[in-house]
C-alpha cells in the first residue's frame, strides 16, 4: 500500500514543534554563549509557525489519517490551538529567570518543545497506543525539566517524587488498557466503542479495565486521591518547569480524559461518571480546604489546582455534550489562569530570589501597579469573581450538573468554591493593601513579558465579558 | 500438549517467586538479579504464546541493557543496605492487606469464568513458516508507522534528558584540544619574546623562570 | 491445554507483587523503580496472551511500544536518581525530606 503524503497535512503543527526542537538541539551546541537568544527566538517562531498551521490545516469534517492512528477534528484543532498559546506564553515568561540562573541553555527549550509535542500527539490520537506514547513523551520531558537545575536538592526530590508517582499512573492506565484491549480485541477509539456499545454494561472486565483508566487519568490530573505528587513537585521544581507543567499538560490530561473515556467508552458511561463524582468531589474539598492553610504561594496554588480539576471533573461526568463543552472550556481558562500566575511569580523574582511565600507579592501595587492589577485579575478569575472568565466557566460546570438533576452536587461544588475564594481574595488583598518591604528593588521587565502579561491577563477578562466565542468554538467540538 | 503445561508451570513459578524475591530483597543487587529472572522467565512464556520475537527482545533489550544499567547504578551508588530496610516490617501487614484485597478481586474478573477455554479457545499452533518477526515487521512500518515515530522521538528525549542530568563538565579538569594544538604556526605560536627591562643581579632567576611559563600556554 | 485465564492470573499476581512492593518499599527509591518495571511486566504479559488468544498481531505491537518506552523511562528515572544521590548522597525516601508532602 504506497504512502500517501496527504497523511501528513493533518499533523504538520506537530511536525513544525519536532523541528523546531531538532533544529534548537543542534543549533545549540555551536551557539556562544552570548548568542543563546537565538535559541529562544527559534522557539518562538516555530510554535506561531504551529499555530498558523494549526488554523491552516484545521476546521472542516474529522479526518482519521495513518490507518486509524491520528485524528484530526474539532476537539483536536482547538485544544492544539490553546495548547501552543498558552506555551507561547510561558517560554516568553521563563527567560528572564533561567538567565538570572545560568540557566538559559538550548536543552531547556527543546524538552519544552517535545513535552508540547507529547501533548499536540494527545489531542490528535485516535487509538489507546497514540495516546500513549503522546503522554508518556510529554512526561518524560517534564520528569527531566523538573530536575532541570541540577544544584537544586529540592528539585531533585520533586523530580523523583513526580517520576515514581507517574511511572505508577501510567502503569496503572496501562494495565486498564490491557483489559480493554482483551474485552473488545482493539486499541483503535472506534472499534472499541462499537464493540462497547454491543457489549453494554454485562461486561464486568470492561468495568474492570475502566476503574484503571480512571485511576491512571486521576494520577494525571492530580486529583485527590491521587494527588501526592501536585504540591511537591509545585514546591520543589523550578518556577518555569512548574509553568510549564501546570498550564498546557492540563489541557492534554482533559483530552486524554475525553478521548479515552468518551471516544471510546462512552456506552459504559454510568460506570465512569460515579467513579469521577467520588474524585471530583474529593478534589474540591480537599483542594480548597487545605488551600487556605499554606503561607507557599506555590503550595497554595498546587492545592487550588486540585479544585480546579475536581471542577473540570463535573462537566466531565455529567456526561452530556453541554457537559463535556463546559469542561473543554473550563480547562482551558484554568490553563490561562495558572500560566498568569505562575508569570506574575516569574516576574517577581530576580537574581538568587525566588518569589515563593505570600509575603513576596505584599504590596506589589506600590512597586507596579499594571503587574498587580493583572495578578487581581487572574486572582477574581480563579475564585471565580464575575466579570472575569472564571465565573463563566464555574457557572457553565455548575449548569451541566445541574441539567442531569445532580442539585446537590452543585451546591456543594458552589460550598466549596465560596471557601475558595477566601484564600485568593487574600492574595488580593497582600497585594493591595500591605506595605511592601523598604528594601525591595524596584521590579523591572522586559517590554515582551510585560506585553504577554498584559495579554494573558486581559484576556481572562476579556473572555469574561464576550465569553460567546469561544464557548461556540466549544460546543460545536461536542455537537 | 501435557509437555507444554509444564513448562508454563515451571515457568510461571519461577516467574511469580522471583517477582516475590524482588520486592523482598535487602540487597539491591540480588533484587536486580531476581529481576533479571523474572524477565528471562517470560520471555520464556511469551515464547510459548508463540511471540518469539518479543521473547528474544525482552532478553537482549531489556535483561542486557536496562537492567545492566540498573545494576551499573545500584553500584555506582554505594547504597547503604541496612537502613534503607528498616521500616520493612512496619508496612508488611498493610502492604500484605492491599495485596490480598486487590489479588482478591482481580482473580475473580481474570478468572476462568471470563477467560475459560470456553470463552478462548487455545488457537491452533502457526504453520512452520510463518515468521513472527516479519508479520510484526510488517505491522510496525506500515500501520503503525506513526507511533514508531514518536517512539523515536521518545528515545531521543532519553538521550536529551538523561545527558542533561549527569553530564558535568568538571571546572577542575584540564584538556587539551589537539586541533589547536596541530595549528600552532613556528613564528608567534611557539615561542613569545617577551620585553623585559633589565634589572638587578639577584632578581633575573626568577622573571626568567615566568616567561617560558607564560609561552607555553 | 492452558487457558488464557492462567496467564491472565500470572500476570495479575505479578501486577499485585508490584503494588504491594510499591506499599512495602517505599523508602527505596530503586526497588520503586524496579517494582514500576515489574508493573510493567505484568502489562506486556498481559497484551501477549491477549495478542495470542485473540489471534491479533496488535497486542504484540503495543508490547514493542511499552518496551521502548520502558527503557527510555528507566534511563531518565536512574539519571533522576544520580542527580538525587549527588545533592545529598542518599537514596533514602526518609531522608527526602525538603519537601513536606
Amino acid at each position: 500500500m504506497p504512502f500517501d503524503a496527504a497523511n501528513l497535512f493533518p499533523i504538520l503543527p506537530e511536525i513544525a514543534i519536532l523541528v523546531t526542537a531538532s533544529v534548537v538541539l543542534v543549533l545549540d551546541l555551536y551557539l556562544k554563549e552570548k548568542d543563546k537568544d537565538i535559541n529562544h527566538t527559534l522557539t518562538l517562531i516555530g510554535l506561531l509557525v504551529a499555530i498558523g498551521l494549526t488554523g491552516a490545516v484545521g476546521g472542516g469534517d474529522a479526518r482519521v489519517v495513518f490507518d486509524g492512528n491520528v485524528v484530526r477534528d474539532g476537539l483536536t484543532d482547538l485544544l492544539r490551538g490553546a495548547i501552543l498559546v498558552v506555551s507561547l506564553l510561558a517560554f516568553v515568561y521563563a527567560r528572564p529567570w533561567l538567565k538570572d540562573r545560568g540557566l538559559f541553555v538550548g536543552e531547556f527549550y527543546v524538552l519544552g518543545l517535545f513535552a508540547i509535542l507529547g501533548m499536540l500527539i494527545m489531542v490528535s490520537a485516535n487509538s489507546f497506543l497514540t495516546i500513549y506514547l503522546g503522554l508518556e513523551l510529554q512526561a518524560l520531558s517534564l520528569y527531566a525539566l523538573v530536575a532541570f537545575d541540577r544544584d537544586s536538592k529540592k528539585g531533585a526530590e520533586a523530580a523523583m517524587k513526580y517520576f515514581v508517582l507517574g511511572a505508577l499512573g501510567s502503569g496503572m492506565l496501562l494495565y486498564g488498557v490491557s483489559m480493554i484491549y482483551g474485552a473488545t480485541g482493539s486499541i483503535e477509539f472506534g472499534p472499541v466503542a462499537q464493540a462497547v456499545a454491543e457489549q453494554g454494561m454485562d461486561n464486568k472486565v470492561l468495568v474492570f479495565g475502566v476503574v484503571f483508566l480512571v485511576i491512571g487519568v486521576g494520577f494525571k490530573f492530580g486529583a485527590v486521591p491521587f494527588h501526592m505528587w501536585v504540591p511537591d513537585i509545585y514546591e520543589g521544581a523550578p518556577t518555569p518547569a512548574v509553568l510549564l507543567l501546570g498550564s498546557a499538560p492540563k489541557i492534554a490530561a482533559f483530552a486524554l480524559a475525553i478521548r479515552m473515556l468518551v471516544d471510546g467508552l462512552e456506552a459504559i458511561q454510568p460506570d465512569w461518571q460515579g467513579m469521577l463524582l467520588i474524585l471530583a468531589v474529593l478534589s474540591m474539598g480537599l483542594g480548597n480546604l487545605v488551600a487556605i492553610a499554606q503561607t507557599n504561594i506555590k503550595r497554595m496554588l498546587a492545592y487550588s489546582t486540585i479544585s480546579h480539576v475536581g471542577f473540570i471533573f463535573l462537566g466531565l461526568l455529567a456526561g452530556s455534550a453541554q457537559g463535556y463543552a463546559s469542561a473543554m472550556f473550563y480547562a482551558i481558562v484554568y490553563a490561562v489562569m495558572s500560566t498568569g500566575a505562575f508569570g506574575i511569580l516569574l516576574i517577581l523574582s530576580r537574581k538568587g530570589f525566588d518569589a515563593e511565600n505570600l509575603d513576596d507579592l505584599k504590596g506589589l501595587n506600590d512597586r507596579d501597579s499594571w503587574y498587580a492589577a493583572m495578578m487581581a485579575l487572574v486572582m477574581f478569575s480563579m475564585a471565580g469573581v464575575p466579570p472575569t472568565v472564571g465565573f463563566m466557566a464555574k457557572l457553565l460546570v455548575l449548569e451541566s450538573v445541574v441539567r442531569i438533576d445532580l442539585v446537590w452536587l452543585a451546591l456543594v461544588a458552589v460550598a466549596f468554591s465560596i471557601i475558595g475564594a477566601f484564600y485568593y481574595l487574600r492574595v488580593v488583598k497582600v497585594i493591595y493593601f500591605d506595605k511592601p518591604d523598604p528594601d525591595m528593588p524596584v521590579l523591572t521587565t522586559s517590554g515582551g513579558v510585560r506585553f504577554a502579561m498584559s495579554l494573558n491577563g486581559l484576556s481572562l477578562l476579556a473572555l469574561g465579558l464576550f465569553p460567546a466565542t469561544l464557548l461556540s468554538w466549544c460546543q460545536s467540538v461536542f455537537v | 500438549m501435557g509437555f507444554e503445561k509444564f513448562l508454563f508451570y515451571v515457568f510461571a513459578t519461577i516467574t511469580l517467586v522471583a517477582a516475590g524475591m524482588v520486592i523482598t530483597r535487602r540487597n539491591p543487587v540480588h533484587a536486580v538479579l531476581y529481576l533479571v529472572l523474572a524477565f528471562i522467565s517470560s520471555a520464556a512464556l511469551w515464547i510459548l504464546l508463540e511471540a518469539e520475537f518479543l521473547g528474544i527482545v525482552l532478553v537482549l533489550v531489556y535483561v542486557g541493557a536496562v537492567m545492566v544499567l540498573f545494576l551499573f547504578v545500584v553500584m555506582m551508588l554505594d547504597v547503604d543496605i541496612a537502613t534503607l530496610r528498616a521500616g520493612f516490617i512496619r508496612y508488611l501487614p498493610i502492604g500484605a492487606l492491599i495485596a490480598v484485597v486487590l489479588a482478591l478481586e482481580i482473580f475473580l474478573i481474570v478468572g476462568p469464568a471470563n477467560f475459560g477455554l470456553q470463552q478462548f479457545p487455545a488457537p491452533a499452533p502457526a504453520a512452520p513458516g510463518v515468521s513472527n518477526t516479519e508479520e510484526l515487521g510488517l505491522l510496525l512500518y506500515t500501520l503503525y508507522v506513526y507511533p514508531f515515530e514518536i517512539a523515536a522521538v521518545i528515545l531521543l528525549v532519553a538521550i536529551v534528558a538523561a545527558i542533561r542530568l549527569t553530564l558535568r563538565r568538571r571546572s577542575d579538569t584540564k584538556y587539551m584540544d589537539p586541533a589547536q594544538q596541530v595549528r600552532v604556526k613556528k613564528g608567534p605560536d611557539r615561542i613569545r619574546i617577551v620585553k623585559m627591562p633589565s634589572e638587578r643581579a639577584a632578581v633575573p632567576a626568577v622573571a626568567a623562570s615566568a616567561a617560558p611559563q607564560e609561552s607555553t600556554e | 491445554m492452558i487457558a488464557l485465564s492462567d496467564y491472565l492470573i500470572l500476570a495479575a499476581g505479578l501486577f499485585m507483587l508490584a503494588v504491594a512492593g510499591i506499599f512495602l518499599n517505599r523508602k527505596n527509591v530503586i526497588l520503586l523503580l524496579m517494582c514500576i518495571e515489574l508493573m510493567l511486566l505484568a502489562v506486556n504479559m498481559n497484551f501477549v496472551a491477549f495478542s495470542h488468544f485473540l489471534g491479533d498481531m496488535t497486542g504484540q505491537v503495543f508490547v514493542f511500544f511499552i518496551l521502548t518506552v520502558a527503557a527510555a523511562e528507566a534511563a531518565i528515572g536512574l539519571a533522576i536518581l544520580v542527580v538525587v544521590f549527588r545533592s545529598q548522597q542518599t537514596i533514602n525516601v526518609e531522608d527526602l525530606d525538603s519537601l513536606k508532602g
